[in-house]
């Protein structure tokens, strides 16, 4: 970014001498200061909000009429054992499912790779289509499609197992805790595969075609290609995104989880975002914002790690 | 260095601009918003002149323009403009049209925050109880003081005339004395009686057919229709698709408010009901209670009950996972056996064809049933309908609703939420001969299949569902006596109707119980705990917002662990459940939330006496 710009200041510089008007570096400063504002708009501005979090606030009572409580939001978190039990079992069920999805995260990577090995188009395109699609399907939708397949009285799955005679009472697949983080990792895959693969196809054509040559002069074989090529060519690109879900680690959203959750499997399910949602965002907001809060201050926290470990490891950073 | 400079400059003075805008945006919702104690003033003169009267009415107000109103209603399932047959009375008497903001379908309580955040709530508000909302709306100064400037003396002369406790109620509980923000819902004139129509809210129902065809047995208890029920699923196990029927069919999707949602209703047929939001269960009639979780809690033991229904096969498995439209589905595909309330079962099964083939839904009472039955209400229900603080016209407002409480406005839309109104006069009912109202061919037409028929243009046309009032609030409660025929508001109440000729199921449910209605089953035989609905004189407690939390909390945790119980494989697992539950709501708080809810169940016993 602040190498181009500079070389453009520096030829008009060089060219023409001092010029009428604004001078190049201010220009560009210009152009610039839109998105300077709009960051501050909608990045730094809200965090005036956290004064929320400090307060007995109720919407529809300005601020200043309600009791300043100091951190009494904060200490109710860990109020008592049992809401202390409350708080790890949530928080172990978040560290669960966003560590599943680091480690899940090469799965885009893989399907990137095969699809880009792919040679007939018209079927690569068709199933980069058909893996698209779930993405733009609310998770609702997805719990109604999944309600039709493995409901247990009427479900496609159980009807068909019945049938076939390998079992004789319907399975409950949607109202039981076993297995609930994989399922959810599974739907979440489901939904989001083809989409989290565009960046790496993205990555791939950038990759320099005279490489595959040349290895194929040396004898490669495909497999051969993708190792030595095609991986080290998208590593990049993945690694970037990595550090960034890292920062995102306890910020699991709540559609999915919410649309999925029912009383067997809501000791399981149960992630950070999901439990604010469930016991306070309708009519508590200090607490909400509270435990945003300290979200917020995680993410960063951890943001931060995860680029000096990257920083020690490969000699690359991202901020 | 200079660019530093520059950039600091620019930077500070975005923030300068930045926070004018958004301080600009508060000072216009400030006024209202900081003036909780003195009413906001604003709304009252932004009305147009009142010199130019091109139709005066009764209240001398002009009507010849067309005032579109914002009605933003936290009970409504419907969200747009109004249409069809309401639309049209409404447009024709008032020139008013009604655009219905809905929270329920746009995000819930989180939608009716950000109004309230926002500063404004529409023109019309109506609020689906008088807890938490209301009163900071009030504080907020975000709704018309009704009482200010003589809007409602001078534009709803029928509601104070009529109606004068449901006023005095808004001002001493609300109000601070002197000002009105609301008027509570299902408001009556007559303090005494059961207020339901012709249907009590439960039943039980079971599906009439089978019940006759296993003998009709005798039934004492709750406990006593799960042998009964299995029978009739032993002599129907299938229905017409082939698909398997059970008796209960469950939904978690109304789950909330402390509770599984469907767990309470055996409490209600044995004259309890809970106190919203609370841990007690209280007698209608009575001041008696008892702990949610206790023993002798028909919480605990309806959960005991599905457990078993749930061994015996009777509990459809999907009750968890599925949804209430999934259920409504079952009922109209002839799956499921057993309906707790008159309007779900017979509602959704007993169509004309079914009937035609000797197949429907009743109620089928037990012996010990003792019906909770909300009695009529002179102060107004809990449901309330406000006017916001920056309305466009009030007194044309004030003149809209005072109409819903006089003879006319109550006949074409008494009712909300299940019942069905009357429709317009001289479409689907009309006055007979006698001067009494009686139900056209066409009305019984159209309540018997709301969306499927068609009204006719000169009426406004579209179906007669979506044509209804939309808004979803009951103004005067539908069994009210409507004054002009000394019958009461709703359809279904009339002699007339009540007279004509019966079908099958009818008939032989009325040979059996000797009576016309349930209603009447219940009154006659005295299985009936009516509440008086009083009002005690002072503003209403509430819990203070860490108790709040605690509460909810604690609810979520029962919800969770009632599903568990119900469905636990074995005794020994359900103990087990059951002793885990109870161990963790403790922990949690449980025993503050009890002396909470004692109070609050003092506070009903006061409130009761004020009616006695």
């Amino acid at each position: 970014m602040r190498s181009p710009s500079t070389n453009v200041a520096h030829v008009t510089d060089h060219g023409s001498g001092p010029r009428r008007g604004i001078p190049n570096k201010y220009k560009l400063f210009l152009m610039a200061f839109p998105f300077l504002v709009t960051t501050f708009i909608f990045y730094y501005l809200p965090i005036s909000g956290w004064i929320y979090a400090f307060y007995d606030y109720t919407p529809g009572i300005p601020l200043s009429d309600t009791e300043f409580v100091g951190f009494k939001w904060f200490k109710s978190i860990v109020a008592n054992q049992t809401q202390m039990e409350e708080v790890l079992r949530v928080l172990k069920n978040t560290v669960a499912m966003s560590a599943l999805g680091i480690i899940t995260s090469v799965f885009p990577v893989a399907f990137a790779i095969l699809l880009s090995e792919i040679k007939t188009s018209w079927f690569r395109r068709f199933v980069q289509t058909l893996t698209t699609i779930p993405n733009f399907i609310s998770w609702i939708l997805v719990y109604a499609l999944a309600f039709t397949l493995f409901s247990v009285d009427n479900g496609v799955v159980n009807t068909l197992l019945i049938k076939l005679g390998i079992i004789e009472e319907g399975i409950n697949f949607l109202a039981t805790n076993s297995n609930i983080w994989l399922t959810m990792i599974a739907w979440y895959w489901w939904k989001s595969l083809g989409w989290g693969a565009i960046l790496y196809l993205a990555a791939i054509t950038g990759i320099d075609q005279e490489l595959y040559e040349a290895a194929e002069v040396d004898g490669a074989n495909r497999f051969r290609k993708i190792w030595h090529i095609t991986v080290p060519g998208i590593i990049p690109t993945f690694f970037v995104l990595l550090i960034l879900s890292i920062g995102n680690f306890i910020n699991n959203g709540v559609d999915q989880y919410f649309a999925f959750q029912n009383a067997m499997n809501k000791d399981s399910i149960e992630v950070l975002d999901l439990y604010v949602y469930n016991i306070a965002f309708a009519n508590n907001f200090p607490f909400a914002t509270a435990v945003s809060m300290l979200k917020s201050v995680v993410s960063v926290f951890l943001l931060f790690m995860a680029n000096s470990l990257s920083k020690l490891v490969r000699g690359e950073t991202i901020i | 260095m200079r660019l530093k400079r520059t950039l600091i400059l620019m930077l500070s003075l975005a923030i300068v601009v930045v926070m004018a805008a958004c301080s600009k945006g508060n000072n216009s919702s400030s006024p209202s918003a900081s003036s909780s104690s003195a009413p906001p003033a604003s709304s009252a003169s932004t009305e147009p002149a009142e010199s130019a009267s091109a139709s005066p009415e009764a209240t001398g107000l002009d009507h010849s323009e067309t005032l579109k109103l914002t009605v933003f209603s936290t009970t409504a399932n419907y969200a747009g403009p109004q249409i069809g047959w309401f639309a049209k009375a409404i447009k024709d008497k008032f020139n008013i049209e009604l655009d219905i903001v809905a929270s329920n379908l746009t995000g819930g309580d989180t939608k009716i925050a950000a109004m309230m955040a926002s500063g404004n709530l529409g023109d019309i508000v109506i609020w689906g109880d008088d807890k938490n909302h209301y009163p900071n709306a009030i504080k907020g100064g975000l709704l018309l003081d009704l009482a200010k400037d003589g809007l409602l003396d001078t534009y709803g002369k029928d509601i104070v005339a009529t109606y004068p406790k449901a006023i005095e109620k808004a001002k001493v509980a609300f109000g601070s004395g002197s000002s009105v923000f609301g008027i509570g819902n299902n408001v009556a004139s007559n303090p005494t009686g059961p207020s339901e129509g012709k249907d009590m809210t439960w039943g039980p129902d079971l599906r009439w057919d089978l019940y006759q065809q296993v003998g009709s047995p005798e039934i004492n208890s709750a406990a006593d229709y799960l042998p009964v029920l299995k029978q009739m699923q032993a002599l129907e196990p299938k229905n017409a698709q082939g698909k398997k029927t059970y008796a209960f069919s469950l939904w978690s999707d109304w789950d909330g408010n402390y509770k599984m949602t469907l767990a309470k209703q055996f409490a209600n047929m044995y004259g309890y009901d809970e106190i919203v939001d609370t841990a007690l269960y209280t007698k209608a009639d009575e001041e008696k209670y008892y702990d949610f979780l206790s023993e002798e809690s028909w919480y605990m033991k309806s959960l005991k009950l599905y457990f078993d229904a749930n061994q015996m096969g009777l509990l459809d498995p999907d009750s968890l996972t599925q949804k209430f439209d999934d259920v409504v589905a079952k009922y109209k595909d002839g799956r499921l056996l057993f309906s707790w309330f008159p309007w779900m079962g017979a509602a959704n099964y007993n169509t004309a064809e079914n009937i035609e083939a000797g197949k429907g839904f009743a109620t089928v009472p037990f012996k010990e049933e003792v019906m909770y039955s909300t009695g009529f209400n002179v102060y107004g229900g809990n449901g309330i309908i406000s006017i916001g603080a920056d309305a466009k016209d009030p007194k044309r407002i004030m003149e809209f609703i005072n109409w819903f409480y006089t003879p006319e406005g109550g006949m074409i839309s008494a009712g909300g939420g299940t019942a069905v109104p009357n429709g317009p006069k001289g479409l689907t009912w009309d006055v007979g001969a006698d001067g009494k109202p009686v139900i056209t061919d066409f009305g019984i037409k159209a309540y018997a299949d709301q969306q499927n028929t068609q009204i006719p243009e000169e009426f406004g046309g579209g179906d007669y569902y979506y044509g209804a009032n939309q808004m979803n609030f009951s103004f005067v409660v539908p069994a009210e006596v409507n004054p002009e025929f000394g019958e009461p508001y709703d359809h279904n109440l009339w002699q007339t109707t009540l007279k004509r000729n019966p079908n099958k199921l009818e008939s032989s449910w009325r040979e059996k119980y000797g009576v016309l209605t349930p209603k009447e089953y219940f009154v006659k035989n005295n299985k009936i705990a009516v509440a008086p609905q009083g009002f005690t004189g002072k503003e209403p407690l509430v819990m203070d917002k860490t108790l709040e939390q605690k509460n909810k909390l604690i609810g979520t945790v029962i919800q969770q662990y009632s599903w568990k119980m119900v469905y636990a494989k074995n005794e020994d697992q359900y103990n087990k459940i059951k002793q885990e539950m109870l161990d963790k709501v403790k922990g949690l708080g449980y025993d503050e939330v009890i002396a909470f809810s004692i109070k609050k169940a003092e506070e009903l016993y006061e409130a009761r006496k004020s009616v006695q």
